[in-house]
């Protein structure tokens, strides 16, 4: 139950970041909403790591150089999101953001790059795929 | 909406690609060091993009309110919420779920208008083109999930 509750908020969490983001960006502009936002709750983390002092944070030099600049994206995701939301209302954006990310993750874990366990293709996996862009179009009526 | 959606499937891809890249750091790190990792990263990437289009623009902040400042701290309650759900859940079952549930609120967010944004009139067909797609999020994961031992992934 509790697990369930936190996965609930969690998705509301995303999509309110999405929506408090295009009301900022109409105040202060797009690149000034993204940038504030994330550092503000970079800063927030930052205390968070400084009290619970796991020392993990070690482990950084164990990873590749290059995902340490996954979080480089999100200028571009944020930018993306918003300009988007603006065009086309909240609903059509995060259905169209989900169904892209969903796609690219299989298509990578079809491929097996970025060492990801290959994973073969499955019929009911594109049916899925179906499903989603179907209730996309469905959106649009 | 073409200029749009396509800022949508841009945005959607770099969102996968993240995370895949992201699980990779917190396998090692954990996840605040991670959280503080890639908040760091994007916000120094959005000042130089913000700084290249716009220049000095970038530093006027007009009608800043209150809150704004605070926006930043729900990306902490996401990271939060997903690392329990998924580890109280799974990655199958709580990644469905999460997926869901933004697609849920994304659709009382448009009806209601909250925040100022422009309210977009609710429709029964609204809402079943939410639960196919729902239906189309759960089927993907479920029939993934049992060729899918490790948790390489997290949204």
């Amino acid at each position: 139950m509790k697990g369930i509750l936190f996965a609930l908020l969690g998705g509301a969490l995303i999509t309110l970041q999405g929506v408090a983001n295009s009301r900022i960006s109409q105040d202060i502009g797009t690149w000034q909403a993204a940038a504030l936002t994330q550092f503000t709750g970079f800063v927030t983390a930052l205390l968070i790591l400084l009290v619970i002092r796991d020392g993990k944070w070690q482990g950084f030099g164990r990873v590749k150089p290059l995902y340490w600049i996954g979080g480089a994206f999100a200028a571009v995701i944020i930018y993306g999101n918003v300009t988007a939301i603006h065009h086309m209302g909240v609903t059509f954006t995060i259905a169209a953001v989900l169904i892209a990310q969903l796609c690219l993750t299989y298509w990578i874990d079809v491929s097996g790059w970025f060492g990801v366990t290959k994973q073969t293709i499955r019929m009911p996996q594109l049916v899925g795929i179906g499903m989603m862009i179907a209730g996309v179009v469905i959106l649009t009526f | 909406m073409v200029f749009g959606l396509l800022l949508s499937v841009i945005a959607g891809s770099l969102v996968g690609l993240q995370n895949i890249f992201n699980s990779k750091v917190s396998e090692h790190a954990g996840s605040w060091a991670t959280t503080a990792l890639v908040l760091g990263t994007g916000f120094a990437a959005s000042l130089l993009l913000g700084l290249a289009f716009e220049g000095k623009e970038m530093f006027v902040l007009h009608n800043m309110q209150l809150w704004y400042w605070f926006s930043g701290v729900i990306g902490v309650g996401v990271v939060i919420s997903l690392v329990n759900g998924i580890r109280l859940l799974g990655p199958t079952l709580g990644v469905s779920l999460v997926l869901s549930s933004q697609l849920g609120f994304a659709l009382l967010w448009d009806s209601l208008g909250w925040l100022g944004l422009e309210r977009v009139p609710f429709t029964p067909t609204k809402l079943i083109g939410v639960l196919v797609i729902a239906g189309g999020i759960v089927l993907f994961k479920w029939s993934g999930a049992r060729v899918y031992a490790k948790a390489t992934e997290t949204v």
